[in-house]
């Protein structure tokens, strides 16, 4: 397990320095003088020649970017233009809220998904099963943003059962009892998601339900709802579990609306507001740890399937 | 009483809001400690028979039109749900064709012999466990310590079709349905799934219907043999007077394609033409487009059954034409 | 082209389906006579009515600059089926021929798609926001970056689909018959793909309006004046409860074309070959 694990990392090393190299270019990209744009508009001429002697500014693209790279693994990410902070003290700061908006987000999903795609497979054909499936391709069919504003105006404005913006951090005052700020984020961001999950469920449990093995639960004379659950369900999370995984790795990005929305210290906002202050270390940062977790995730999948599927041999 | 009763049994296959039948309306009977095989090309409807017995056929295009199953007794076609579950894996129980696919991959072989074992016996983990091994024993899968753990795709074809047969005698059923048991195995291995099954009766006294396409595995293992065509049943007779006095020119066919087993022939007689498509009617005798002795009688009477000698029912105008 | 007609045929089998392709008809009417349609011009400030309830003359009501809904709808419409059919286009072509070079040259495409591997380690809303850092607020942009995300899916789409088809006979038999590459890629390859493009674009079309409509929510889309759908909800989200029909009838122009196209997606989807149904991604 632990050799196939280290296997697939070092597979990742490529796409993953191409990923930093394409990260690093990004600013380079940005016609001007890299160095002012790194140090925002307020940079003294000193200020600039002395990171431009830091970042190597003077010597080929290459060495640059070997130098850059050499400062992240460090853990120099740069320094925020906005909050004059280390690029990875301000990221670390919106940590908590994107991971808990992540988590209790792919725990609607999985809560909601997962049931209602097992219904409407079981229930294949019948209104149920044709309400649930219209149902939740409308819901993929909803601009988040308008569904996030709504659920404010409802639950929010209307009957004040949650409140509607930012989220104070559960190591503060309140403490747990701080998380009902997510409620209506979480599931804001968890409709188009399960959404998926329910008819990819569905869908794949169909696909499960024909295969020969069904048949043989059914003749053991085991009850409709166990072969369900245990053939068949557990058959098609080989095929779902791909899906939460690629869920999970995309909620952080994913979550750059509904934070916007419910005015959450999250990552998601943290791009789009560096983004329209022109914040580029912080641009730069998030975009390369937002991308390792992405992929970081995505090989926790595979290492799922090995679990999932006594098939698929880990050599 | 017969522990297992077909009367007039009836199948269709809905399809573009049509019933097109496939068995209509088939009649036969199976006693305690005797095996029943069933013969016919694919597509005669001798699966879905065994699948209609075993209560398989819900959340199919399959729909029961007519007709009665009992079995011990009690008919099968109106019980409750639950009831007829408490029957399968238990007091009846059937092995498929497929050992390839017929098994969950993603449990171990032996949790899915002690799944049927826990669901109609009161039986621990443990005792479950012990039974386990000694059912993999019986059925001569080799190291059964070590087999119980294995995944289905670490087992070979034969093994794997040992499995499903301890799973399926693993709470000694009164009748084994045997679904072209050996069609998707080597030759050798073939051999010893039949006289396993056979082997397995003997000790056990439950009846065995077996169904294949094949002739020649029905004449080593069958005690009376039923030939289907067409979703009819032609010809029945106990082993021996079938193979000594065949009558049907559809049996007849098929005994032709049997290679014999003492010489190489470089040519063997098989029945002319294809199985007619589902939807397609046929007036008269189902088998007369393919039959090599057929008359005008044959092509509009249907032929009704009727005993040719004691025991040896057929369906056919004119039996053992080839004679004359 | 059987396979073409037996896709659309699939369209018209389904009620919900053949409704979702009415409203379609709709939207792309209302884009191409949105001059002659529009009661008013969608920029025309009238101070006099801000934020004008539904009635005369104003049917729809009128936003905080007292320009009429309606008339902004109907512009908005445009610049929906634009958004939409340009990211297709640019994913269709750019990723297609992406993915149908790297099958069908090995060498080439394990390089091309090691690069497509790259892109996809960037989340897609993230990817877009990047590429719209760098790029002009335009239309023109904004259909360059959300079909540059979905040209990375599409690509391994067509390389998988290509795949399979190069094993199949009658291409092994075509290139043994001497063809060119070009008259194997597209006079016996391609023609088996249309069915589940066809399919697969109207998923892009789909996610394509929903990310639009996110990135002019972000304030990172289409120009602010542009009257698009996204950023009439933008624009107007803070009159949610003084103005109620400023974001409910933008909101369900965007649902119900979404949905729409979804619907058509799916009903297709059923009707392709069923190698390629797995591959098609969408909803």
């Amino acid at each position: 397990m632990l050799g196939y694990a280290l296997d697939r990392l070092l597979t990742l090393v490529p796409t993953l320095l191409a990923a930093s190299l394409l990260v690093f270019l990004f600013v380079r990209l940005i016609p001007g003088d890299p160095a002012a744009i790194l140090l925002g508009d307020a940079a003294t001429p000193e200020q600039v020649a002395a990171l431009t002697r830091e970042l190597g500014l003077d010597q080929p693209l290459w060495k640059q970017y070997f130098l850059w790279l050499g400062n992240i693994l460090e853990g120099d990410f740069g320094t925020s233009i906005f909050f004059g902070k280390p690029v990875l003290a301000v990221i670390a700061d919106s940590a908590e809220t994107s991971i808990l908006l992540a988590v209790t987000t792919m725990g609607w999903i999985v809560l909601i998904g997962v049931p209602i795609g097992i219904l409407a497979a079981v229930r294949q054909g019948s209104w149920i099963d044709q309400a649930t499936s219209g149902l939740a391709m409308l819901m993929a069919s909803v601009p988040t943003f308008w569904l996030g504003l709504y659920f404010i105006l409802v639950f929010a404005v209307g009957l004040g059962w949650f409140p509607s913006s930012g989220f104070p951090s559960i190591t503060g005052e309140g403490g747990l009892l701080n998380l009902r700020y997510l409620v209506l984020p979480s599931l804001t961001l968890a409709a188009p998601n399960a959404a998926l999950i329910i008819r990819l469920v569905r869908a794949s449990m169909l696909d499960v339900s024909r295969e020969d093995h069904v048949r043989t639960a059914r003749a053991k004379g085991l009850h409709p709802l166990r072969v369900a659950i245990k053939h068949i369900f557990r058959n098609a999370l080989i095929a779902v579990a791909g899906a939460f995984g690629f869920t999970f790795a995309a909620l952080v990005s994913e979550a750059v609306v509904t934070e916007t929305v419910f005015s959450l210290p999250g990552v998601g906002r943290l791009v789009v507001q560096s983004i329209l202050r022109r914040d580029y270390p912080v641009i730069q940062g998030v975009i390369l740890i937002v991308v390792v977790f992405y992929m970081f995730v995505n090989l926790l999948v595979d290492l799922a399937y090995a679990r999932l599927d006594p098939r698929v041999s880990l050599k | 009483m017969a522990l297992l009763e077909v009367r007039d049994l009836g199948l269709a296959i809905a399809a573009g809001g049509r019933l097109l039948p496939v068995v209509r309306g088939i009649s036969f009977a199976v006693e305690e400690n005797e095996t029943l095989g069933i013969v016919g090309e694919s597509g005669c409807g001798k699966s879905l028979t065994a699948l209609a017995i075993m209560g398989l056929l819900e959340d199919t295009a399959i729909r029961i039109t007519g007709g009665s199953i009992r079995f011990e007794g009690r008919e099968l076609l109106t019980m409750a749900p639950a009831e007829r579950r408490a029957l399968m894996g238990n007091r009846m129980a059937i092995v498929f064709q497929e050992p390839m696919t017929s098994l969950n991959p993603v449990y171990r072989v032996g949790d899915q012999i002690v799944e049927v074992l826990r669901q109609h016996r009161d039986l621990s983990t443990s005792e479950a466990r012990e039974r386990t091994l000694r059912l993999l024993e019986m059925v001569q899968v080799p190291e059964p310590e070590q087999r119980v753990h294995s995944y289905p795709h670490q087992l070979s074809g034969g093994q794997r079709q040992r499995v499903m047969i301890a799973m399926a005698i693993a709470c000694d059923p009164r009748l084994l349905i045997a679904d072209e048991p050996t069609t998707a195995l080597d030759v050798t291995v073939q051999k010893e799934i039949l006289e396993l099954l056979q082997d397995l009766q003997k000790r056990m006294g439950s009846a065995i219907v077996l169904i294949s396409h094949d002739l020649g595995v029905i004449a080593e293992t069958c005690d009376r043999v039923a030939v289907m065509y067409r979703g009819t049943i032609v010809e029945e007779a106990t082993a021996g007077e079938l193979f000594a006095n065949v009558a049907h020119p559809y049996t007849r066919g098929l005994l032709a394609s049997i290679p014999p087993a003492d010489r190489d022939v470089e040519w063997l007689e098989a029945i002319p033409g294809r199985v007619p498509a589902v939807d397609q009617e046929i007036p008269g005798c189902a088998f007369h487009p393919r039959c090599p002795f057929v008359r005008d009688l044959c092509r509009t009477a249907r032929p009704e059954g009727r005993d040719f000698a004691p025991g040896h029912s057929i369906r056919c105008h004119f039996p053992r034409e080839w004679r004359t | 082209m059987n396979g073409l007609i037996s896709v659309l045929r699939s369209v018209r089998e389904r009620r919900l389906a053949t409704i979702g392709l009415i409203w379609l008809a709709l939207v792309c009417i209302a884009a191409l006579g949105a001059p002659l349609l529009a009661p008013f011009d969608p920029l025309d400030f009238d101070p006099l009515a801000r934020l004008a309830e539904p009635g005369w003359p104003h049917l729809f009501g009128t936003d905080h600059f007292g320009r009429d809904t309606l008339s902004r709808a109907i512009y908005g419409a445009r610049m929906a089926v634009l958004i939409g059919t340009g990211s297709v286009f640019v994913a269709l072509v750019v990723g297609g021929i992406v993915g149908m070079l790297s099958a069908y040259f090995t060498k080439l495409g394990h390089l091309l798609m090691r690069a497509v591997d790259v892109l996809m380690a960037f989340p897609a809303l993230l990817l877009a926001l990047v590429l719209m850092t760098l790029l002009e607020r335009s239309v023109v942009n904004t259909i360059i970056v959300i079909g540059t995300v979905y040209a990375t899916t599409t690509a391994r789409i067509l390389f998988g689909m290509t795949l399979k088809l190069k094993g199949e006979v009658f291409v092994e038999a075509a290139i043994c018959s001497g063809a060119g590459h070009a008259s194997v890629l597209f006079r016996h390859i391609l023609p088996n793909l249309v069915s589940p493009l066809l399919v697969q674009a109207s998923f892009i079309f789909a996610f394509a309006q929903l990310q639009a409509a996110a990135l002019d929510f972000l304030g990172l889309g289409l120009p602010p004046e542009v009257p698009s759908w996204g950023n009439m909800l933008s624009e107007e989200r803070i009159y949610i409860t003084r103005a109620p029909w400023l974001l409910i009838f933008p909101g369900t122009l965007i649902i119900l074309t979404v949905f729409s196209m979804n619907l058509l997606g799916d009903a297709m989807r059923d009707s392709i070959d069923p190698r390629f149904r797995k591959d098609v991604k969408g909803v």
